[in-house]
């Protein structure tokens, strides 16, 4: 399967030995990887169907590595695609034939705990997870918790503003984080924000967020942390059919309750989670909801109470309420394992991502069986029924010919009609290559202008991961022309400022 | 001009010409009233053409919904007012998926009472600035977002730009777009509604937002702490923050040598007795628990009392829009400066202003909230002010002040010299020829 991806630059190409070895001089040893064989675990991220080798790797160390490869990728026209933990879904980090692959991480440091504020100032290439370990001791802990937190970097979280389970009651990335240091591709460091609740001016910490690599490169960000629930305790119920377990979703919301984490699989789902990791699901639903209710302990025992009688209400035929850790532990393990479980019953899958209003979702389950049985692939879905994100599994075997690209068919026709119920294309894996054609489903010409000028005020000639997010690219110069009213100004002879 | 209703001008080519001085008389503000045109627009077609027209013209706008904020930031040199408040329709209002869309120009208190109905709010806690200013108790959604002015409840649930899920709006351009979405949950393309929260209507005219809705809590319980300075009150701030007992208002107010009381804060007793207020939110049962272990937890700082409920409620709304610095009250002529820092160093930061200037502080957001109230003067004190805030890390935005006042001073916190220029460029590739509220961020002609 091919992706368009900007034309190379054969200028570049045909000066690669010298590049390289300048940006030895910048970065020396083995921060600068050029060879075929060790550049192969940069070749791909997360989306493994899409292998570009780089022109070349660069590692930096420090802050200054990193404004002064910047620098000359932009004083010589050089591509640069910058990389995490290479964990990304939608190919964010795809490298360019005739690109720099910036690789962060070498900055692995946490760089300051502090607790009275209660923030985090930590290089970009640390794990979610380890900001979280780090506090822990203090009863603390980093709130937003995509599935692969053991892998991602909170760079990559910040490029991408991941989410998570939890991200209902707690917020995303961009919810969480207070400030960074960015470099911009001409090499000019930038510090936004800091340890304030918020910023002076624009909100410039806000569109750095989820702008997957296209703004410039991260290489400090300071994260708020939350002191740890007092206690958290689950609901695991299931539904004969997937109208009443939204319906049941839709009550619990209406009830004024927000659960810490709310998800919903469907049977396929649940019978591949069940097949791998025995945690007892109940194998003859049509749906099943695990709801986490956190928080100080008289409150999470009485909103328990409160949601099963709403679950009851809404026709469940099993619930089982956690009462210890380890039940609860177990209540989650097929949910988290639903992405591995499915590569069990398929030697392929696709996972989807995209958010609908919650309302809408017993329309869209069955709108996906329908396209199911149209491209001949199986399916199973799981949802973060909280905040109306889905994520459908497509199965497929990308050794049968055709298959692969009737899953992508079959992705983005799931993708079209999240749009059409009044959604998005994208809750949390971002854009990427992956969704980047669709882009016109949802935004017009003129809502994909405006967000280019915006990334022509970062990154004017386009340096930084193009290819990725927007289906063209334009020229700043011509994006930043008035066209008024069919291009009549008045008084000519008037000085314009 | 066909199609449109009389009181709308519309002129492409050519305003009408009015005169326009430049000057510190305060009788310039009754020629400014005098020398604005009004243009009160219905619909989103109107404000495109108005917007070209201004473009056409190279005139800028001023943009109000119902002209609340007018006050607030460096005085602007436009003659051409946008009025934005006949856009004020409740698109759609869905209780279950946790959303509200409004045109920008609906009123501020009519949504809360809407959401309210169903037991939901704005958890962001928007300032009613109405005290503050002394206006007239109006406002607009679109002017909440432009002026983005989060309540106590910041620390808990984040700010208006938290909240702001979608918008549509015109630009610079004169072109209506569309930025983000209509949930919670959405990563396509880059984040515009974060520029437009806070923006003070410099990028874009709002038409119509997309807000997040969140249930109202349904009980509240406040301990209050008397007799603390400022730093212990501060430590006991960051304490509670710091416990799992999920504090959503952590505010101080010191003791005061010029204040009248003024509203709920009336109700704890002497103004001559600081107080500090943590707030605690739930379930009954949930709210009436916390408040003893909290209590428990700071018993080294004195015994607390608690209050329960509406009277609870009362004293955070006054938190909230700083009462007891209100245009009407004892320091009403006095500047206000709005000071955001890191939490923790506040109490040390507003403590030394306060005494060196002989000014007036209360704290809110456990510290990182400095509300300070200086006696007149004709910088307001910016310089020394500034540099300690500098130092302790915040910023500080002169919230009120009059005319000339903010004539002399930079109203809102000078940036650094890389920060500033990616700012302004971020302003052009919206608004490309300042039209929009044209010198209101920054000082200087035509900037």
């Amino acid at each position: 399967m091919t992706i368009m991806m900007p034309a190379s630059d054969q200028a570049v190409l045909g000066r690669r030995d010298a590049i390289v070895a300048d940006l030895r001089a910048i970065v020396p040893g083995e921060g600068v990887v050029d060879s075929a064989a060790e550049m192969i675990p940069y070749e791909s991220d997360g989306l493994m169907a899409y292998r570009q080798p780089p022109m070349v790797v660069v590692l930096p160390d420090t802050t200054e590595q990193v404004s002064r490869v910047l620098k000359y990728c932009f004083e010589q026209g050089i591509k640069v695609v910058p990389r995490g933990s290479g964990t990304s879904l939608s190919g964010g980090a795809l490298p360019l034939a005739d690109g720099v692959l910036l690789g962060l991480g070498k900055f692995k440091r946490i760089r300051e705990i502090d607790f009275d504020n209660r923030v985090v100032v930590t290089e970009p290439g640390v794990t979610n997870l380890a900001i979280s370990q780090a506090v822990a001791h203090a009863g603390f802990y980093y709130a937003p918790d995509p599935s692969s937190q053991i892998a991602c970097s909170i760079g990559g979280n910040v490029a991408e503003n991941s989410g998570g389970v939890h991200c209902l009651k707690y917020g995303m990335t961009t919810n969480n984080v207070l400030g960074c240091e960015i470099v911009l591709i001409t090499g000019e460091i930038i510090k936004v924000g800091g340890k304030s609740a918020e910023t002076s001016g624009y909100d410039v910490m806000g569109i750095i967020t989820g702008s997957e690599g296209l703004l410039g490169v991260i290489t400090e960000i300071t994260v708020r942390i939350l002191q740890k629930p007092e206690t958290a305790r689950a609901l695991m119920v299931g539904f004969a059919q997937v109208e009443a377990a939204g319906q049941c979703v839709a009550e619990i919301i209406g009830a004024g309750i927000i659960p810490g984490g709310m998800e919903m699989m469907d049977k396929p789902a649940i019978h591949a989670a069940e097949a791998f990791v025995h945690a007892g699901y109940p194998l003859d639903v049509e749906a099943l909801l695990i709801i986490e209710l956190d928080g100080p302990s008289v409150e999470v025992d009485e909103l328990i109470n409160r949601v099963e009688k709403i679950a009851r209400g809404c026709g469940s035929t099993t619930v089982q309420i956690s009462n210890s850790e380890t039940e609860r532990n177990l209540f989650w393990a097929g949910r988290k394992a639903a992405f591995p479980a499915v590569g069990r019953i398929s030697p392929d899958y696709l996972c989807m991502d995209g958010t609908i209003p919650r309302g809408a979702l017993p329309l869209v389950l069955t709108r996906i069986r329908e396209f199911s049985e149209k491209y001949g692939l199986g399916v199973a879905n799981v949802f973060h029924a909280g905040d109306g994100n889905l994520h459908p599994l497509i199965l497929y075997d990308a050794n049968k010919p055709g298959e692969m690209d009737k899953a992508e068919a079959f992705g983005a026709d799931i993708l079209r009609l999240c749009v059409e119920v009044g959604g998005v294309l994208t809750g949390e894996h971002g854009v990427g290559i992956e969704k980047r054609d669709l882009m016109p489903e949802m935004f017009s010409d003129i809502d994909l202008n405006q967000q280019q000028r915006l990334k022509c005020a970062f990154d004017a000639q386009g340096l930084l991961n193009p290819g990725k997010v927007f289906p063209t690219l334009h020229r700043c110069a011509e994006l930043g022309r008035v066209h008024v009213h069919g291009g009549r100004l008045a008084f000519p002879e008037l000085p314009r400022f | 001009m066909p199609g449109l209703v009389p009181g709308i001008h519309v002129f492409f080519g050519a305003w009408p010409k009015k005169t326009w001085m430049a000057g510190t008389s305060p009788a310039m503000t009754n020629e400014k009233a005098a020398a604005v045109d009004t243009l009160k627009v219905r619909d989103v077609k109107d404000v495109e053409q108005v917007v070209r027209a201004a473009l056409a013209s190279e005139q800028p706008l001023e943009i109000v919904g119902h002209g609340s904020k007018r006050a607030v930031g460096q005085p602007m040199a436009t003659n051409a007012l946008l009025d934005l408040s006949a856009l004020n329709a409740v698109t759609s209002y869905e209780p279950n998926e946790l959303i509200i869309t409004v045109e920008a120009g609906a009123p501020l208190n009519d949504v809360k009472s809407l959401i309210d109905s169903k037991n939901q709010q704005f958890a962001f806690e928007p300032m009613n600035t109405s005290m503050l200013l002394g206006t007239p108790n109006i406002g607009t959604i679109g002017g909440m977002i432009g002026a983005g002015l989060a309540g106590p409840r910041r620390i808990k649930a984040g700010g208006a730009r938290d909240h702001l899920l979608g918008a549509h709006a015109v630009s610079g351009f004169g072109d209506s777009f569309k930025a983000g979405g209509r949930v919670v949950k959405n990563v396509t393309g880059y984040d515009l509604c974060k520029l437009l929260a806070g923006s003070w209507g410099t990028l874009a005219v709002m038409t119509e937002v997309t807000l997040k809705v969140m249930p109202k809590a349904e009980s509240e319980r406040t301990l209050v702490l008397r007799g603390l300075d400022d730093l212990a009150a501060n430590r006991a701030m960051t304490a509670a923050l710091g416990s799992p007992f999920d504090v959503s208002g952590a505010a101080h107010v010191p003791n005061s040598a010029f204040r009248e009381g003024l509203g709920a804060l009336v109700e704890l007793g002497s103004v001559r007795q600081a107080v500090t207020l943590l707030r605690l939110e739930g379930i009954t049962a949930s709210a009436a628990h916390r408040a003893v272990s909290l209590s428990a937890m700071l018993a080294s700082f004195g015994t607390a009392e608690i209050v329960e409920d509406a009277v609870s409620a009362a004293i955070w709304n006054s938190v909230r829009d700083c009462a007891p610095f209100a245009a009407g009250g004892a320091l009403g002529a006095w500047p206000v400066w709005r000071i955001v820092c890191p939490p923790a160093s506040g109490g040390v930061l507003g403590q030394a202003l306060a005494r060196d200037t002989g000014g007036d502080v209360i704290y809110d957001w456990g510290g990182g909230l400095i509300w300070a109230a200086l006696p007149p003067s004709a910088d307001a004190s910016a310089g020394m002010l500034r540099s300690r805030v500098n130092a302790a890390g915040g910023h500080a935005t002169l919230i009120r002040a009059a005319e000339p006042v903010r004539r002399n001073v930079d109203v809102f916190h000078p940036q650094a010299a890389g920060l500033a220029s990616l700012s302004k460029r971020v302003r052009l590739s919206f608004d490309p020829r300042n039209i929009l509220n044209r010198g209101r961020l920054t000082r200087g002609a035509a900037t």
